[in-house]
């Protein structure tokens, strides 16, 4: 706490903080005053007279309306989604399971492949992904969105898998083997008993895995080729610079709409979100 | 557990092919038409982002239709950034399915010759039809005595600069040497006029100024049996020595990390003097004269004209940037693909993309330089001579794979940036020479 | 003689009757297998494999759409031998390390910030998160925008300050670019440390700190006795997750300068996919990618073993 005088308030807290939220959100900012503002305000130099950056008296929707109508933005969005809940289900899928089999069934090498597991974390996307590009045309999946949903998942599961673990471990013991007393098998004790339980730690997984998905980026990249088929991120970055000219208001207007799902999705789950984050690292 | 999962794998891979063969529903709502299954020929061509947007903008409305009626072919064209091309290419090839055509830079066929079809019949019947190609396209799109792709048109660079601007420091030419050029600059950069020059990794400005840099002192990559390694030496050395001081004293520094429309946004906000650069800069100013004004207010494309890079020692240079239409071998569209590219280049059709071109592009067969656009504005006639005057990439071989893998990794170019940022000059060359010799070994 | 049905306390009374599968599945290790199935065959097929592939393609010449021959460690003498490779390692551990401590140092000063009450907490904490759940992509490209020669808007405000004169060109000036690239990772990464820490600060309870102020300790030396060895677990698992993140960094300084200017922010994953897809020599790309695999390796078995240490203390 800090105790005394105001100022010391105003010093050690409130301009410390402010100055922390300014600097974090002010890119937001700049997205949306870019995205509204006319073309004939945007490019002028920084050091031309006369020139408010941080407001703009003629909004204009002009950007907006170019990057829905002329480009394929609503296609990429929509890729995304889908490709951002399946992968996110399927992670989930595994993890789930997984996760209640590692801690909680005792069978040889559990040890061994919960690290294999972790160790599989380790390998980024970033060494895979040329060798990735071959097994993915060898399955003919090169240009479609399940060479994304189906890979997608090896950056997913084992965090899935993690933190599902951290949820079954606190679940106690006992209330399966009451389940079992009772007449019912390990398989619907899993399912009735402990899944329920974990549902918190299935929500906290599911919100993570779906802002994961949607910040991937190599991967789409590298597997993506027709317009149709991309995603927000590479069709912003890759269609939106014409030639000589990055479109700034049209690229801002895709920056701004293109998270504005991501964070919708988010403020539902916060709780989640932070839960799976310290859940995460706790675990 | 483990049927569903191989069903699944099945079902999945199924339907991935099925959605890669029909371009995915985004590709039939784009078209603004229900899918008409079996006849329909489709072809999707690649190319860069024009510089000359009016060119792009005349293929989408009115070449695309055309198409459509003339061969019944749905035209698909795609445009990104120029130096995203070649990672396009690499996923498509390495992923087996992507665009049918793809408009190469450069010399970059050379790069892919295994993955090109053989396209010999198209080029020769257009070759033969049109007065010729340049020497400059054909040894680029050429490759073992077959045609592996067929040359779209030829960029060219000149320098750009602002007559009133070097007027007034007392030149009424444009300085015809490097000497010269450096003095004039000096003065220039003194009154926040420099000189912008990209020294970076971008495919069209940065190899177009140091080739012909390197070419103007004396030096050259290999000799003429296109084997041997020949940038080590004395007028290497002394190129780069050179740059140093006319890199500092008369261009800006930002330079280093511009890519291709880095100069044009400068020089059209009045933060430059000269730059090399194709006809983009003047064509854009012309096309809005009340954007682009001078310092005085007056319309500035009237203060823009074109000069050749000045000459050095070792004589006065350009490197021209052919562009080539390849055909995948990949594509499944082949025999449309052709169809397409035929028609595209005969020349009622292709006259229309040429005109709206204005002058910043020359034809890659010889009859283009009939053309009346031409004509039209004596500040871009220039343009017109580059291709007889110019050398590629590779010199004094041939632009062979060897030479388009060296301008891939921008070996020549970093060798001038390595200086520039404290390399010393030896050291430097002895790095490009290295780094050459594993490409040409 | 009638029977009378005793009720004998069997297993079997009111039990369903189990079928050969029912029966399997009561037996941990073949739950277990089928339960683990679907991840191991998709983490198999999709990171196991590629990455022994991986390892084939660093020992052959495959170049794009041609098949390679063996060339054993050729590419890897190669590589070692590439002033950029270097480079490009270089770049990558400076990066790793700068950031992290950066964002370390800035994480826990905005963890203990949250850690009072104000009014607005949870709405704060819900916002500050946003930079790390916007793709970096997008918010990258804000920053490529705030960053521009041009156009800059912190240029401006530095301008209108009285700090510069003349214009910082952020992306262009090789030590500016490392330092604008730096200054972005670490501005989406101090949300995930901060949020992370606080929930760590959380678990401290306040009693010790009182009873540590009541003993006549200072804020700092509490911080320094109290906090930060209760909070060193927490803080080691982030720092592990986050160096791995940023040593295989690639869309941010894709987007923000494509690893120039001449190299001066290559990482190594920018210069892998410069040279397997930009220049479509995979073998080369595929070396580059593996080569550094083992110092991150390294990197993280370093870590794993001082948190075992920690934990255990």
């Amino acid at each position: 706490m800090i105790e005394g005088a105001l100022w010391r308030r105003w010093v050690f807290f409130y301009i410390p903080l402010s100055a922390f939220i300014i600097a974090l959100l002010f890119p937001f900012y700049w997205m949306v005053i870019t995205s509204i503002r006319p073309d004939r305000e945007l490019y002028r130099p920084w050091n031309a007279p006369n020139y408010n950056p941080f407001w703009t008296w003629y909004p204009t929707v002009s950007h907006v309306r170019d990057l829905l109508t002329q480009t394929l933005f609503t296609t990429w969005l929509l890729n995304t989604m889908i490709i951002a809940l399946s992968a996110t289900a399927i992670s989930l899928f595994c993890g789930l399971l997984a996760g209640y089999a590692l801690s909680r069934l005792k069978f040889p090498f559990a040890g061994s492949l919960g690290t294999i597991i972790f160790i599989t974390y380790l390998v980024p996307q970033t060494l895979l992904f040329i060798p990735l590009a071959d097994i993915i045309r060898n399955f003919h999946l090169g240009d479609t969105r399940w060479s994304l949903i189906l890979t997608y998942p090896t950056f997913l599961i084992p965090f899935c898998t993690w933190l599902m673990m951290g949820y079954f471990k606190s679940i106690p013991k006992e209330l399966e083997e009451c389940a079992r007393i009772d007449g019912a098998t390990r398989w619907k004790a899993m399912l009735y008993i402990i899944f329920p339980i974990a549902v918190p730690g299935i929500l906290s997984a599911g919100i993570f895995a779906f802002t994961l998905s949607w910040n991937e980026f190599i991967y789409a990249l590298v597997f993506l080729s027709s317009p149709g088929e991309k995603t927000v991120p590479v069709g912003v970055t890759s269609e939106l610079i014409r030639g000589d000219v990055f479109y700034w208001g049209e690229l801002m207007a895709g920056a701004l709409l293109g998270s504005i799902p991501v964070a919708f999705v988010y403020s539902f789950f916060v709780e989640h979100y932070v839960a799976s984050v310290t859940g995460s690292v706790k675990g | 557990m483990v049927r569903i999962d191989r069903r699944r794998l099945l079902k999945l891979s199924g339907a991935g092919a099925a959605a890669a063969a029909s371009g995915g529903l985004a590709g039939i709502l784009a078209s603004g038409r229900a899918p008409a299954y079996a006849q329909q020929a489709n072809v999707h061509w690649l190319r860069w982002s024009d510089f000359v947007p009016a060119s792009d903008q005349l293929l989408l409305n009115q070449i695309v239709p055309e198409c459509q009626k003339a061969l019944g072919i749905t035209l698909r064209i795609e445009m990104v950034n120029a130096n995203d091309i070649q990672a396009r290419v690499t996923s498509a090839v390495q992923s087996g399915t992507g665009p049918d055509i793809i408009l190469a830079l450069n010399n970059w066929p050379q790069l892919y010759i295994d993955s090109l079809a053989d396209v010999s019949d198209v080029a020769d019947k257009l070759g033969a039809d049109q007065g010729g190609y340049y020497p400059i396209s054909k040894a680029v799109a050429t490759a073992g005595g077959k045609w592996i792709g067929v040359p779209w048109c030829i960029g060219g660079g000149l320098v750009a600069y602002r007559k009133s601007w070097f007027q007034e420091i007392g030149y009424d030419k444009f300085p015809d040497t490097w000497d010269k050029l450096q003095a004039a600059g000096k003065i220039l950069k003194a009154k926040d006029r420099p000189i912008g020059q990209a020294l970076s990794h971008s495919f069209g400005d940065p190899p177009g100024f140091w080739y012909p840099w390197l070419w103007s002192w004396g030096g050259k990559e290999v000799e003429a049996d296109g084997k041997t390694v020949a940038l080590d030496s004395k007028e290497t050395v002394e190129s780069v020595e050179r740059a140093l001081p006319f890199w500092k004293e008369a261009c800006d520094s930002g330079g280093l990390a511009w890519d291709d429309s880095s100069n044009n946004r400068a020089f059209l906000s009045g933060s430059i003097s000269a730059t090399n650069n194709g006809a983009s800069i003047y064509l854009e100013a012309k096309r809005k004269p009340d954007v682009y004004q001078t310092e005085k207010g007056a319309p500035m494309y009237q203060d823009i004209l074109h000069a050749p890079l000045p000459k050095g020692p070792g004589g006065q240079y350009n490197l021209p940037g052919p562009f080539t239409n390849m055909l995948m071998s990949y594509s499944k569209n082949q025999a449309a693909a052709k169809q397409f590219v035929t028609w595209v280049n005969s020349k009622p059709i292709f006259e229309q993309w040429f005109t709206s071109q204005q002058g910043y592009t020359i034809g890659a067969t010889k009859d283009w330089a009939n053309d009346p656009i031409w004509q039209k504005d004596p500040v871009l006639l220039p343009f017109r001579n580059l291709p007889d005057e110019g050398r590629l990439m590779g010199y004094a071989g041939p632009p062979g794979r060897a030479s388009a893998e060296a301008q891939t990794k921008y070996i020549i170019v970093d060798m001038y940036a390595k200086a520039v940022q404290g390399t010393a000059p030896e050291d430097a060359v002895k790095w490009a020479q290295g780094e050459l010799t594993k490409i040409y070994s | 003689m009638t029977f009378t049905t005793v009720a004998a306390p069997s297993s079997y009374v009111g039990t369903p009757r189990r079928g050969p599968v029912t029966r399997l599945l009561e037996d941990e290790r073949w739950l277990a297998l089928l339960l683990l199935l679907p991840t191991v065959v998709l983490l198999g097929l999709f990171i196991a494999y590629p990455f022994v592939k991986g390892i084939m393609l660093s020992v052959t010449d495959t170049r794009v759409g041609v098949p390679g021959h063996f060339v054993g460690l050729k590419n890897f003498e190669d590589v070692w031998n590439d002033s950029i490779f270097r480079v490009a390692v270089w770049n990558t551990c400076l990066y790793t390390v700068v950031t992290t401590v950066f964002k370390l140092a800035l994480g826990l000063w905005l963890a203990v910030l949250l850690n009072r009450n104000f009014r607005g907490k949870t709405l704060t904490r819900a916002f500050i998160l946003l930079p790390f759940i916007i793709p970096t992509v997008l918010s990258t490209l804000a920053w490529k925008w705030m960053f521009d020669p041009t156009f800059s808007v912190i240029n401006w405000v530095l301008f209108h300050v009285g700090i510069i004169d003349s214009r910082i060109n952020w992306l262009g000036e090789p030590g500016l670019a490392m330092i604008s690239v730096i200054i972005v990772n670490v501005w989406r990464g101090v949300p995930f440390y901060a949020i992370t820490l606080l929930a760590g600060l959380q678990t401290i309870s306040p009693e010790l700190h009182e009873a540590a102020a009541i003993d006549g300790a200072r804020a700092w030396q509490r911080f320094r006795h109290v906090t930060w060895p209760l909070l060193l677990p927490v803080t080691l698992v982030v720092v592990l997750f986050s160096v791995i993140q940023t040593f295989a960094d690639f869309q941010l300084v894709y987007v923000l300068t494509g690893g120039g200017p001449a190299n001066a922010t290559q990482l190594f994953a920018t210069y892998a996919y410069q040279i397997g897809i930009g220049t479509g020599l995979l073998s080369q790309g595929a070396t580059i990618s593996l080569a550094v695999f083992p110092v991150l390796l390294l990197v993280v078995i370093v870590q794993l073993l001082y948190i075992r240490k920690v934990e255990t203390h």
